[in-house]
């Protein structure tokens, strides 16, 4: 993490949907070249956390800054699947051209840039081929891929993406870690997952979320960590290519059991 | 058939035809975005409640339709402010405008002295009593609902899509649906004229959904729908002189049977497909 250049800065954070505090004093800062990965049980407030980022839920306490000026259109949202109507009729790129709304002008049409960026992006995600087709009749990995292409055809300066590998084939796991990667040398990554494996490889930050925030700047984590986020003991290795095993926090012995 | 074309040397048949044909191209492009966005039973909260001030106005001696529209827009206005992190008080809101407005319409045309022969028209609509003023109003309207259709394509495509999605890229979601919900207000004017209030819902529910089982792009969805809607006023107003019915119910049922047999070729043209697939040897 970089130290005055943070491009997130989110600071005493408590939220709740109704009196009990799904988020309580949560702290967090993301850094110019961060890979962040949020992890945490189920209900333990990932997505609220996110939510409050993206400014689609109010804080009850305290703030959520960008310093450097991020605007709101800038921000990449890749969600997760339940989000929308898959029957929806739309081809593939003009649910793709929906994420050039975000750099602003929405009265009239989509401009020839915006039709060359989503052009791009498709080719970029192997879905040129598909550009046509209507969102209904794609496949899993395909979708899950249409829906990183329209987070990027707005050439966002954060990427945020929830449960990315929910269900992914094959051919959109191996574009998405080269992606993310080589995104990730301009821009800040953070994926929420229950699935730390899967990034193991691009991980360099871990946030452990159950109620409270948990940072672990160095990628790495212990079971004690973990522990006391999910509060039970959890099983840690990662299946990451190449093989990584998640170390202790203090530069403790690898803590992997089989 | 030519008794039929006939008829339109009649100024009410070529009013009746002006007004559908206007019908379905709001019925068609505002009903697939009332569909999609399943805001159907908002808009029926809209249309009953705008009877509470079309009775109002009949009361008074007013237009009727003018106590309508704004009854409509002002419910339009408060079902969109309410939102969908209310759900359930706006659900509840969709119930009582529907039966409060309703309540208060009949109540309005009981208090107006003399015989109520219009009650029935605005319940159920006539399309052949539909004036060349109200014919010119209602194109106005149009011209104004298609417009804002036009210049706000793309943020309401989005927002029917992907809610959330939109939100982040800060569009204002709140305020595009409640745009959405007053070009509904607007439009259930003028069908209130063509099927009246209780069947209205018909002609924002059966373009939409055929359009929907023909055509994948969502402009494409939006033109089948005003050619759906056209088929289904006309085909059901020729029927309602054939069969001698009131013309309102005629154009609904007929949309409805339009539906079902859409539906059944779909359905025995996907068999026929799979069947043939089987048969293929791999």
């Amino acid at each position: 993490m970089s130290g005055d250049d943070a491009i997130l800065e989110v600071r005493g954070l408590s939220f709740g949907y109704d009196r009990e505090p799904v988020l309580r004093d949560v702290d967090l800062r993301i850094g110019p070249r961060d890979f962040l990965a949020i992890i945490g049980p189920n209900g333990g407030g990932k997505t609220t956390l996110l939510r409050l980022i993206l400014g689609l839920e109010t804080p009850w306490r305290g703030t959520i800054r960008w310093p450097s000026g991020i605007a709101r259109g800038a921000i990449g949202f890749v969600p997760q699947f339940s989000t929308f109507d898959k029957n929806f009729p739309l081809r593939l790129r003009d649910a793709v051209l929906t994420g050039r709304l975000g750099r602003g002008g929405w009265i009239g049409r989509y401009t020839r840039a915006d039709h060359r960026a989503v052009a791009h992006t498709l080719e970029r995600l192997h879905l040129g081929r598909q550009a046509d087709v209507p969102v209904a009749e794609l496949s899993g990995g395909q979708l899950q891929r249409a829906l990183i292409a329209r987070a990027l055809a707005g050439e966002p300066e954060i990427l945020f993406l929830d449960e990315p590998t929910a269900s992914v084939d094959v051919e959109t796991r191996q574009v998405l870690e080269s992606l993310l990667a080589e995104l990730n040398q301009r821009i800040p990554v953070v994926v929420i997952t229950h699935d730390i494996t899967s990034f193991a490889a691009q991980v360099k930050q871990i946030a452990c979320v159950n109620r409270r925030l948990f940072y672990h700047g160095s990628g790495r984590l212990s079971h004690a960590d973990l522990a006391e986020a999910y509060g039970c003991p959890v099983e840690l290795i990662a299946h990451g290519v190449p093989h990584r095993v998640l170390h202790e926090h203090a530069g403790d012995e690898a803590a992997a059991h089989e | 058939m030519s008794e039929l074309l006939g008829l339109f040397d009649y100024q009410f048949a070529r009013n009746a035809l002006a007004a559908a044909l206007l019908a379905s191209v709001l019925a068609g492009t505002v009903g697939t975005f009332v569909v999609v966005k399943r805001l159907v039973f908002i808009a029926g909260g809209i249309s009953h409640a705008a009877f509470a001030g079309l009775g109002f106005c009949y009361w008074l001696g007013m237009p009727p339709l003018l106590g309508a529209v704004v009854v409509a827009v002002l419910a339009a206005l408060l079902l969109g402010g309410l939102g969908d992190s209310r759900a359930r008080s706006r659900d509840a809101m969709i119930g009582l405008l529907w039966a409060g407005g309703m309540a208060a319409g009949i109540v309005f045309i009981h208090m107006t002295p003399g015989y109520a022969p219009n009650l029935l028209v605005y319940l159920f609509g006539d399309i052949l009593t539909v004036s060349r003023r109200d014919v010119a109003l209602l194109a106005a309207l149009t011209v104004v609902v298609v417009v804002i259709l036009v210049m706000y394509y793309r943020p309401l495509v989005a927002v029917a899509f992907d809610e959330t999605f939109a939100a982040v890229q800060g569009v204002p979601v709140r305020r595009m649906t409640t745009l959405l919900l007053v070009l509904v207000a607007l439009s259930v004017i003028m069908l209130i004229q063509v099927v009246g209030i209780v069947l209205l819902m018909a002609l924002f529910t059966i373009p939409p959904l055929i359009a929907l089982m023909l055509a994948q792009r969502f402009i494409l969805v939006l033109v089948v729908a005003v050619a759906a809607g056209l088929v289904t006023s006309t085909g059901g107003l020729a029927g309602s002189y054939w069969l001698d019915l009131p013309s309102g119910p005629a154009i609904v049922l007929f949309g409805t049977v339009l539906v079902a047999v859409i539906r059944a070729v779909l359905w025995l043209r996907q068999r026929w497909i799979a069947e043939r697939a089987a048969d293929t040897p791999a």
